[in-house]
């Protein structure tokens, strides 16, 4: 009897696929029943408001500032975009409990910006504002560095002809730029919204006040533990998994048609 | 490289040589798309060079091999692309409609552009080049790669559009007869980056001036 050879192949990658995906399985870990009762609800429903609003909140200062920045360094020369790749992957590559104390140092009334900013009322240690500023530290190289390989991806001799056709640098970037690299920078937006959404290591320091999901996941855990932290977890995957699931498996579908 | 070219209003002119003699590299000057080291580009009184003036403000049409359709559009969006603020007037739309029947584009109009064929494309690159009414045209190999049939088709409506706007051309190809039947009256042979022969296609005939000229006008 010969087993054919595709077969193995795709029942290896089956298994593959199984392991990673093994430990969604804890979501029937028999743990006795779950906590949701007024002294879990009430808290965890307010870390999911906290979550979903000040992330997308993030997200508008990334793409604002992440946008025009990833357009600038698409077309420097290989040299300085060199440079500005490396300044963007240091705040990725740094321990994120790392990246929360630097941020309080600095924005806290230590820090030349913070007290700044602590003349004019604005509180940067477990705030609203401190909260959004360490998802967007969070979340910008991941946007930017994505959005430079997504606006790199489209052909420079067709954003030229539109040049030709008498569109300014502006209106090309509006007309052609956007709409070609579209898909490629909702992938780059969507990873920097996992990643901020599930940010623990620097929120925990810099804003442990407003408690966003993973900072409440956190408290449940050590509060009250398991039985009180898997509802939190089913709404936390819910609220942050399909949306960017969705835009990379649009971004793949379109990238194979 | 060292290349002198002038061109009357109305006129065509025909940069003919082997490849990598440099043809493409004279009209990409002239187009804005590379820069050149020294020298100038001028039309109608509109400097070019030095300094380069920006692509938007460049009034020329720039077809080349490569159709460049914006692939998120479809075939009338292309065509209507480069007219200010998108909005056509009487005149610009009765226009467009004699490009569109005079290619046969009618059947794409609403088509999304990467839809189309090869063919196809070249029609729509070359309906919303002349969309512009640009006064100057730089055509770099854009038939290369298409049956004769639609060649020859292209050529004539170029010819045919050339004679009744007014407008110049200088077009590139290393297919003699090509640029024969669109530029019969003035060729200018280009060898390594620099002119070797110039005059009309008769003269280039009767004495080519290189050895390697004789065997690429040999076909003829």
């Amino acid at each position: 009897m010969t087993i054919n050879r595709g077969w193995i192949a795709r029942a290896g990658a089956a298994l593959f696929a199984a392991v990673l995906l093994y430990p969604f399985t804890a979501l029937f870990a028999r743990i006795g029943p779950w906590q949701w009762g007024p002294d879990v609800r009430g808290p965890a429903l307010s870390s999911v408001r906290v979550s979903l609003l000040l992330t997308a909140l993030a997200m508008i200062v990334i793409v604002a500032v992440g946008t025009p920045a990833a357009a600038y360094i698409a077309r420097c020369r290989a040299r300085e975009r060199l440079i500005w790749q490396a300044v963007l992957l240091i705040p990725i590559l740094l321990p994120p409990l790392a990246l929360g104390i630097l941020m309080t140092l600095a924005f806290g009334p230590y820090g030349s910006v913070g007290s700044w900013l602590a003349r004019y009322g604005v509180v940067m240690t477990n705030t609203p504002t401190a909260f959004v500023t360490t998802q967007v530290y969070v979340g910008m190289g991941y946007y930017v560095l994505g959005a430079v390989a997504a606006l790199d991806a489209v052909p420079v001799m067709l954003q030229k002809q539109a040049a030709l056709l008498g569109l300014t640098p502006a209106r090309v970037f509006l007309r052609v730029t956007l709409p070609l690299s579209r898909l490629g920078l909702a992938v780059a937006l969507s990873i920097a919204w996992v990643r901020a959404i599930g940010e623990f290591g620097a929120v925990v320091v810099t804003a442990y006040y407003p408690s966003g999901m993973p900072v409440q996941l956190w408290v449940n855990l050590q509060s009250f533990g398991l039985p009180a932290v898997l509802p939190l977890l089913v709404v936390f995957i819910a609220a942050a998994l399909p949306l960017p699931w969705l835009i990379h498996v649009l971004a793949q579908r379109q990238r194979y048609a | 490289m060292d290349v002198d070219l002038r061109l009357g209003q109305g006129c065509c002119l025909g940069l003919f040589g082997a490849s990598g003699a440099g043809k493409s590299t004279v009209l990409a000057c002239i187009a804005g798309i590379e820069t050149p080291d020294d020298g100038y580009v001028e039309l109608d009184g509109l400097k070019f060079f030095p300094p380069s003036l920006p692509l938007y403000k460049r009034p020329i049409g720039y077809l080349t091999q490569e159709p460049g359709l914006f692939p998120h559009l479809s075939v009338s969006e292309n065509i209507t692309f480069g007219i200010p603020g998108n909005r056509v007037s009487k005149e610009q739309l009765e226009w467009i409609e004699t490009l569109r029947d005079r290619l046969q584009l009618a059947p794409l109009w609403n088509a999304r552009a990467s839809l189309i064929s090869g063919g196809q494309a070249r029609r729509v690159s070359l309906a919303r080049m002349l969309a512009r009414k640009p006064p100057l045209i730089l055509l770099d190999e854009p038939f290369a790669g298409l049956d004769r049939q639609l060649v020859r088709e292209l050529i004539d409506d170029l010819v045919f559009w050339s004679r009744t706007m007014a407008f110049s051309m200088i077009a590139v190809d290393h297919q003699a007869e090509v640029l024969q039947r669109l530029c019969p009256a003035q060729a200018v042979v280009l060898e390594e980056g620099k002119i070797v022969q110039q005059g009309p296609w008769e003269e280039l005939c009767r004495a080519p001036a290189t050895p390697l000229l004789r065997s690429l006008l040999a076909p003829l």
